[in-house]
């Protein structure tokens, strides 16, 4: 693959909004003054965050308009502090303040083809659908949002979607027991429909779920899972090509400790869905940690490859093909 | 067979049930109700219910009078029966628009017909695994006219007079599915009614 990230650009932050509790908004645009690079809905940006011990990189979704150049959005949810990435941005960005980020990559793509677009989203996993609205705003294919979040409070995005969209956005407050009938809204969809899921893990298993159980076809599910490669057990790894050993930390991947090391490793989620990270196992001494959506059970179980954005291993000796 | 390798032409293996599916419309021409009968045993062995089953059948002459009746008497929900290819499309079209997603789509015929059925279910954005289709009977092709867009049908030979135009065209190997037609492209521009032989070749 040609994509690559390794190109950043430089954006200053113009605003920071505390959205909710946990969530803030920010403002980015082109320190240069030029406009940003094009990208359609559904698409991440790579945040380049240089913290005072260490370089975080971490995808985030772009909510901002497609039509609109002039600056990107993006939303952060402070994750769990031993995770550098959000807590920097939390903490030390401030507007005015430069960062670097990679040209936008798409990997939940609006099918072009559809006939209707139906699109779930709980919590922070609005900000991978808002940019597609805003798209399907555009068009003339019926779509429809069905929106779960905890309650008023949380609901930043919400009063600011059903301005723009109207009776296409359908709320749901947890806090009010309100939920949405997935079964029931897959269940007798005119051919053709396509469905997006972006929110916590069990919401994205159950529209899933219930779409394969509605009998519907893989091609017309679609779904956002980014992880956040979690933390583990420190453990060594040999990078054969480059001939170096590497010692890789509890609350670093095994990808942020190669790339601290100065070698260049393809990628392009960071969240253990693209597959471009992936790498072949040379020797494993233990055993390895598959974190990713992207491998099958039978490439995990083989033990021949891993996602260097995500996965870990545990044991004595590791030996990757970079 | 002179169309092998052409990306645009659509990938055809013997019917099987998706299982996977919620409604299965079965879609079949003349000699494609045999595949259409393995088809429909098979559903009835892997426990897909009668009343999922849907079937809509050209009686063709290319089908043996055993097979016509079998399609006739078949173990689903619904047999609507045609005598040619226009009226079911017709049909075909309006039960799309009523369907629902889980439908899955077999379509079993000769290549011609096919291709007819596939651009139908293309508008409604069927998938390549929502649709399972077995290729059977004559090769014959339809052919699209470049010059006047007339469609020129059961073309055996190689070289074909239009049906619009009444130009000499050469049946390409480029297959279109929008069109659902094989190119046709003026022979003799430099020395008109000169032609090289004619021969059947989409038998
Ligand atoms: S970078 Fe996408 S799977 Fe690792």
């Amino acid at each position: 693959m040609s994509r690559s990230h390794s190109h950043t650009f430089a954006v200053t932050v113009t605003a920071i909004t505390q959205v909710t509790p946990l969530i803030k908004h920010f403002v980015l645009k082109a320190s240069d003054g030029s406009q940003l690079p094009a990208f359609s809905g559904g698409s991440h940006v790579i945040v380049v965050m240089k913290g005072a011990s260490r370089v975080h990189r971490n995808p985030y979704s772009l909510l901002s308009s497609p039509s609109d150049l002039s600056s990107y959005e993006i939303a952060v949810r402070r994750a769990d502090p031993t995770r550098g990435g959000s807590v920097f941005m939390h903490d030390h960005v401030t507007v005015g303040m430069q960062l670097e980020i990679a040209h936008p990559v798409n990997l939940f793509q609006l099918d072009k083809l559809a006939r209707k677009h139906v699109l779930f989203a709980g919590g922070v996993g609005i900000t991978a659908i808002a940019a597609q609205l805003e798209d399907l705003k555009m068009g003339s294919v019926h779509y429809e949002l069905h929106y779960s979040v905890r309650g008023p409070e949380h609901a930043a995005f919400a009063d600011r979607l059903v301005k723009r969209h109207g009776d296409r956005v359908r709320i749901y407050h947890d806090s009010a027991d309100q939920r949405i009938d997935i079964e029931g809204l897959v269940a007798a969809q005119p051919l053709g429909t396509h469905v997006y899921v972006c929110g916590p893990t069990p919401m994205i298993d159950r529209v899933i779920a219930s779409a394969r159980a509605a009998g519907w076809a893989n091609s017309h599910i679609h779904w956002e899972q980014f992880s956040a490669p979690p933390v583990g057990e420190p453990f060594d790894v040999f990078l054969q090509r480059s001939n170096i050993t590497l010692s890789v930390p509890p609350d670093q991947s095994l990808l942020e400790a190669i790339e601290d090391a100065g070698i260049d490793a393809p990628y392009l989620c960071r969240g253990g869905v693209c597959g471009e990270c992936k790498c072949r196992v040379l020797e494993v001494d233990g055993v390895l940690v598959h974190n990713d959506n992207y491998l099958s059970s039978e490439e995990k179980a083989s033990g021949a490859l891993i996602m260097p954005c995500v996965s870990r291993a545990q044991g004595k000796k590791l030996v990757i093909d970079l | 067979m002179l169309i092998r390798g052409i990306k645009s032409k659509p990938v055809y293996t013997p019917l099987a049930p998706d299982l996977g599916g919620r409604t299965h419309l079965m879609v079949g021409f003349g000699v494609g109700a045999e595949p259409l009968a393995r088809l429909i045993a098979d559903c009835a062995l892997a426990g897909v219910k009668k009343s999922s089953r849907q079937l809509l059948y050209v009686t063709d002459k290319s089908a043996s009078p055993e097979m016509r009746e079998a399609m006739q008497n078949a173990d689903v929900e619904q047999v609507r029966l045609f005598s040619d290819s226009a009226s079911l499309l017709t049909q075909f079209e309006a039960i799309l628009q009523a369907a629902t997603m889980g439908t899955r789509l077999y379509v079993s015929g000769p290549e011609a017909f096919m291709g007819l059925v596939m651009r139908i279910a293309d508008r409604f954005n069927l998938n390549r695994d929502e649709i399972r289709a077995e290729e059977c009977g004559s090769p014959a092709r339809r052919v699209h006219c470049i010059h006047c867009r007339a469609a020129t049908e059961d073309v055996t030979t190689n070289i074909v007079q239009c049906v619009g135009c009444q130009r000499w065209l050469v049946v390409r190997d480029h297959y279109s599915r929008r069109l659902a037609a094989y190119m046709g492209v003026m022979i003799d521009a430099e020395v008109p009614g000169e032609l090289p032989p004619i021969e059947e070749v989409f038998v």
